[in-house]
Parts: C-alpha cells; structure tokens; sequence
C-alpha cells in the first residue's frame, strides 16, 4: 500500500472503512455463538497429565537456555537481523526508551497502539511517548478504560476489575458522546469499532515478547483478546521490546512452554491466539508490519547471571501463577508492591533488577515463610529461598534492624537444608490450625519466632483458594484499603473461572 | 526522507553490531567463562519422551478437536466434501445477513463458487488486486472464510500461515470467522506442527504464524467473559473429510 494508492481516494483510511455497522452485526451475531461461555457452562480444562514431568522440562530448557544465553541470544539476533528485522540492544531503561522514542520521531508519528507489555510498564514508556507528544493508546479492553478513566490498574490479570458495568458504560458512554446501555455487549461492540480505527490510523505498533526463538530469529506472543495481533499486522512499523532473558531455543521447545504458560496462567489449554512472527511483512504480502524492530533490553537482568542464588529468575516466564498462589499477594492487591512486578515474583525481581536489597520492603517480608509460590510455578523457581536470600542480604547490607536479623539466624538455620525447609512448613501448616486467629499467625516458638514478635505472617496455604480465601477475608477488612466487596466477589470468580479453565489474559508478555 | 531513513538505519544498525558484541562478552564474562559460539547440546530439546509418540486415531482427534473447540466457545461442524462446505457457507451467510465477506485466495475456496452464490454481499479476495487497500476490506468483513494449514486436537486449535495471498488479517478483523479444516490437516499434538517449523528453517517460514483457538475473548467487564472485542467473536471450524 504505497502513498500514491493512499492518496487516490479521498480521506483517511478510517474514513474509507465501512465500520459503521461493525459493532451492530456483532451484536447480532452473537446469537450464534453458544452460550457455553457464560453462565460458568465451560468445560473445565481436562486434566494434563504428568504435570511435573513437564514442569521439569520447562524448568530444563529455561536452565539451559540462560546458562548459554550469549550464544542463543547472539544467534536470536543474527536471525531476526536475517529476516530484516532491526535489532536493537539496549543496557538501561533509558537506552531503551531513547530508542524507542527515536524510532517514533523518525516515524513522524502521532499514536502508538500498544499490547500489554510489562517490559514496557519497566520502562515507564507511555508517559516518555507523551512527553514527545505520542499518544500511546493501550488496546487490553481493561486496559483501554482504564486507560479512558484516567486510573491506574486494579489487578494485574483484570485492570478494571474495580469497575462495574454501569461505570464502564458511564465511561463508554462519555467517549462516544452518545448513551451506551451497560450490556456487555454493546459495550463491546462500541470498543470493538473504536479500537479498529485506533488500529488503522495508528503509526506504531508497540508489543513486548513471550518468547523469542533462537534459531528462527521468531518472537511469540501469547493472548486472548487479539489485539497483540492487531498490533502486529495492522501498523505500518512494529516495535517489540523484549526482556534479554525471553529465549527458547527452537519450535519444539515451544510446545513445552506452550505447554505451561496458559495452563499456570489462565487454566486454558491454549490462549486463543499464539502467534509466531518472523520478520517484517514480506515484499508481496498485504499486512503486516512494513518495519519491524525488536529492543533487548537487560536493565539489570543481567546482574543475576553468575549469582548462584538468583539466576533462576531468569527462567520466569511471566504466568502469574505464584501471584494467584499467593495470600499476601491476594490479600493486598499489586499496587502494594510499588514495582512493575508485584506477587512473589515482583518481591524478588524488583530488588534483584535494581541490585538494591533496601528494595525489599515490609510487602516481600510478609511473603518468605510460605512455599506456595514454588509449588505452583511451572519452572520450579524457588522463589521463597530467595525471599529467604534477599533477606539475608538485607540484613549483612545492614538494611535489616535488630529484631529482624534475630529472626533470620533461627530461619536461615532451619532454611539452610531443603528437607528441614519443607518440614518447617508442613508444621506451620499444621501449627496455624492452633494459632491462627484473624487469619495471621502469632505465635511465640518455632521458626517463625523472631518474625512474629511484632509482624504479623500471613497463614500459609491449606488445600484451595476458596478455603485459604475465607481464612483471609477477615483480614482483608482490617487492611488500610480493603477492596471493595463487590471487587472481591469478581476476583473470587475470576479464580472459581481460572481453575476451571475460564478466561483472562493469557498471562504477560 | 527516504533515504536519510536508510541511512539512519544503517547508522542503527552498525551501533546495534557493536554492542552485540559487548553484550554477549558480558554474558559470558558474568557466566564466568568465555564465549561460547558453537552450538551446546541440549538433551532436553522439546516435549518429554513419553509425549512425543502420543497419538489419537482419526476419530478421536476429531472427536476431541470438536470437544475442545467448543470448550473455548467455538462451533464445529463435520461436513464430508467442499459442496457441503459451501452450502453450510451460502445458509451462514444468509442468515446472518452478511454484506461484506473476505476470504483467503486458495484453490479449495475458489472452487466454492461463493461469489455466484452470494450475490448480495460484497465478497472480496484477498489481494487479487494488489492495489486494493486489503486491511481496510478485512476491518469491514462480517464473516472472513479462511483454509487451516493444520489443527491440533489436544488443544483444539487451528493453525493458519501467511502468504501473499492468505492475509494475516482473514482470521482477525472479520467478526465472524469461518476456517476450513481437511481432515488429514489435523493432528494430535501442537508439537507435531511446531517441529515442521524447524524443520523447514528460518528462510522458509512465513511472517506470521497463528495459533486461533477459539473466539476472542476478554474478561474485563464485571468479570463477564466479553468476546470479539478485537479479533473474531464467532468461529466456525468446519472439518472436511
Ligand atoms: S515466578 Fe511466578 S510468574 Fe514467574 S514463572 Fe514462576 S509462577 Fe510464573
């Protein structure tokens, strides 16, 4: 599509797409589609059998991939390079962003339609996109109004999730400038319309990256919406900023972690769309990106490489199971954690990132002495030792005060040995039953000792969510800002969905 | 413009070089060791053992296709030739009152005869006129018709490539989209498609590959699983054979 054609006919591409009656024709299409999708009707995810024969496997090929990451690293970028994408490395956040936003002036352009990317929630993008004066539109439907309701997100999984119907539609309604009633699918139908045009008018289209291939030189996206496709066909120049860690080597390789990722992170067999793409549009192909550039950035990544007690972040693959494991993390919500990454992973990743142990806050202190993040990670991170390890550090930096570094000898004693670990916890799950009052744990003897003399753990896990939910839903009211009752109900059916293979994003890229 | 964006480019690119170099050094130096450059064995390549001799017959895979697809919210239909398929297509069309239609330029779907069949509606090809804006007739389609290059029942997923003439954008923008499955295109595994992409290497892999396995969905208004936000809300899978 060469300027010339553009310019044979008159007005802007939007304007010659007949989207008028798009969001109707949904609407009424929509009786053809079964009802299986509501009403909790979905089949639930059989059961995959011999999960920790594939949790090993993942665990294996992300072991081996980053202890050789400079040659399949090097071999991604030779590749992607031979397919004609830019390839472009980046040490910082700010050389990242640089880049970017090189790219956007070069581009002369005035919106970036962007997926979900944590990379580039790292990097604080949008607002460096706005300071040059790029409107960076987010194209997650939760993500879009909360986008248009000026706030930040609630939840990690469902941004909007505080949000009701009626204020949905209050907000949609506004934005079009006309009444829209609060049916889910109407509202639908006003987005669906409206993205499309963002799509069509929009410069840039800006990703992150699940997965990156080595010796195809190809990057993966996994997702349920199918905006990350939109943004990887439709604009003219695509951009994908990728963490220097997201490498597998091969195709095969995929399946294993195709295998993992929507099961840990959604409960689905597969994410709706996954997508492979390999370089720019090609010469006769009629969509797709006409330039494509991929950042690598590191931003501290790096620096676990070589640690013996930290190198296996790397292997994250951004499912937010031990999010979903956790009960700190469900009891206060991400926005506690102050970082782009919150839950387990964001305790350990936001310090470990930043090298900076007086990172590690009374948040990540509240988490170590439970293992359900490492039960239900499908890599096997161990990321309650290292909880257990950035305290550690904390204390020998001096960041940690005397009541502290009294707990941590009796827990490093205990934690020093895998099997006393695991005993260590087992009693705790078995002590709480005893001790547990208002859902916390406040006991005098044991490991726990020197923590709860004056903090207050949280109970670690029992058998289901539902069960460890009700333990602390008694907490969650004596919390500075409790969710509302209403939000609460929504996140225990997001769960109730989630075990049964329900919906969501199809974790993050 | 053209050039001097070439040429940044280029600038770009010879500063990119330069500090993949020292990247990796410094991968390497961190490793505690030096570069490594040839290929290291990987013994744990791909699925496990146990998995990658598994196997559905026929039946089965369809059986389980069929459970899986609709799972996801998706329909399914056993058709057993392409008269059966164009007339499920021409009945679809009709009832849903479809005006605009795109479809992959393939050989199965040019033998349907759907633009003698469907007189109202606007039905296009994709990219048989290259001068076409071939986006834009996506974004507007009602029903996008589209050939599976393979399925995967384990997962009840379709499998579509892109060519100059099968658009990437064929199974996205339309609301509704309707992919033609052949039965001998449908496999067990995911692994049994993804292996076919080492296979052929890097120089023979299409731009986009995509994984479709079921409608779009979004979960983002009062928790209610919302479909076709962006890509298709109704998916048809229609296996022939
Ligand atoms: S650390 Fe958490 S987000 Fe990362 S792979 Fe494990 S469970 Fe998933």
């Amino acid at each position: 599509m060469s300027a010339g054609k553009a310019a044979g006919r008159p007005g802007t591409v939007k304007e010659r797409a007949d989207l008028a009656l798009n969001d109707d024709f949904l609407r009424k299409a929509v009786r053809f589609t079964t009802e299986r999708l509501r009403g909790g009707k979905q089949k639930a995810a059989a059961e995959h059998g011999n999960w920790d024969e594939w949790r090993e496997r993942g665990r294996q090929i992300r072991l081996h991939t980053i202890a050789h990451l400079d040659y399949y690293l090097n071999l991604f970028a030779d590749n992607a390079r031979a397919n004609g994408v830019h390839v472009h490395f980046a040490e910082t956040d700010a050389e990242a962003v640089k880049l970017s936003l090189a790219i956007a002036e070069r581009k002369r352009a005035k919106t970036v339609v962007k997926s979900k990317s944590m990379v580039t929630e790292e990097l604080h993008l949008n607002a460096a996109l706005d300071s040059i004066g790029v409107e960076a539109i987010e194209t997650d439907l939760g993500e879009y109004i909360i986008q248009l309701a000026g706030e930040a997100p609630s939840h990690i999984i469902i941004p909007a999730i505080h949000k009701n119907r009626y204020q949905i539609a209050e907000l949609l309604s506004e934005d079009a400038g006309e009444e829209l009633l609060p049916d889910t699918t109407i509202l639908a139908g006003y987005v669906r319309k409206k993205l499309r045009e963002k799509f069509l008018e929009a410069d840039i289209g800006m990703t992150g990256c699940n997965f990156a291939i080595a010796e195809t030189g190809s990057m993966v996206l996994f997702e349920n919406e199918g905006n990350a496709r939109m943004v990887t066909t439709v604009p003219k120049t695509q951009i994908t900023l990728m963490g220097m860690e997201r490498i597998i080597p091969s195709w095969e390789d995929l399946e294993v972690m195709a295998t993992l990722l929507p099961r840990s992170a959604t409960g689905q067999k597969l994410t709706v769309y996954m997508s492979g793409i390999t370089g720019p549009k090609r010469e006769a192909d009629q969509d797709g990106p006409e330039e494509m550039h991929i950042i690598i950035v590191d931003n501290g990544r790096s620096l676990q490489l070589g640690d013996p007690e930290f190198q296996e972040l790397l292997n994250c693959i951004r499912c937010g199971a031990c999010l979903n494991a956790c009960p700190v993390y469900r009891h206060i919500g991400g926005h506690a954690y102050g970082g782009t990454y919150s839950g387990p992973i964001g305790a350990v990743l936001t310090p470990a990132l930043q090298k900076n142990v007086a990172e590690w806050d009374d948040i990540a202190n509240a988490s170590s002495l439970c293992g359900a993040c490492y039960e239900a990670c499908p890599v096997k991170i161990p990321l309650h030792d290292m909880l257990v390890y950035l305290r550690r550090r904390k204390v020998e930096s001096g960041h940690g005060n005397r009541m502290e570094s009294a707990g941590m000898k009796g827990f490093a004693a205990v934690a020093g040995k895998a099997t006393w670990f695991k005993g260590a916890i087992k009693l705790g799950q078995l002590g709480q039953k005893l001790v547990v009052r208002n859902g916390g744990i406040r006991i005098k003897a044991g490991p726990l000792k020197g923590w709860n003399s004056y903090r207050v753990t949280p109970s670690l896990p029992k058998k289901s969510f539902r069960e460890r939910w009700k333990t602390l839903s008694g907490e969650v009211q004596a919390e500075a800002a409790p969710m509302s009752a209403e939000t609460r109900s929504r996140m225990e059916q997001l769960v109730r969905e989630r075990e049964k293979g329900g919906g969501g994003h199809g974790g993050h890229a | 413009m053209a050039d001097t964006h070439k040429e940044w480019l280029e600038q770009l690119e010879a500063q990119s070089k330069a500090k993949q170099e020292s990247f990796m050094t410094g991968i390497a130096k961190k490793l505690g060791r030096s570069r490594v450059t040839e290929p290291p064995a990987h013994p744990f390549r791909g699925a496990p053992d146990f998995w990658r001799t598994f196997q559905w017959p026929l039946e089965e895979r369809i059986e389980r296709f069929t459970e899986h697809f609709q799972a996801a919210g998706g329909n399914v239909e056993r058709l057993n030739n392409l008269a059966d398929v164009k007339s499920f297509v021409v009945k679809l069309a009709g009832e849903m009152d479809a005006r605009y239609i795109v479809r992959q330029q393939e050989s199965e779907l040019d033998c349907l005869g759907l633009e003698e069949a469907l007189p109202e509606a606007h039905l296009s090809v994709w990219n048989s006129d290259p001068s076409e804006n071939w986006k834009v007739r996506a974004a507007e389609a009602d029903i996008g018709i589209v050939m599976a290059d393979y399925a995967a029942a384990y997962t009840g997923s379709i499998t579509v490539l892109s060519a100059a003439h099968k658009g990437r954008s064929v199974s996205l923008l339309p609301t509704v989209l309707i992919a033609v499955i052949p039965l001998e295109r449908l496999k067990t595994r995911l692994g049994e498609i993804l292996i076919q992409f080492d296979d052929r290497g890097r120089e023979e892999l299409p731009a986009g590959i995509h994984f479709i396995s079921g409608p779009s969905r979004s979960a983002d208004i009062e928790n209610d699983l919302t479909i076709g936000v962006h890509g298709p809300g109704i998916v048809y899978a229609l296996l022939v054979g």
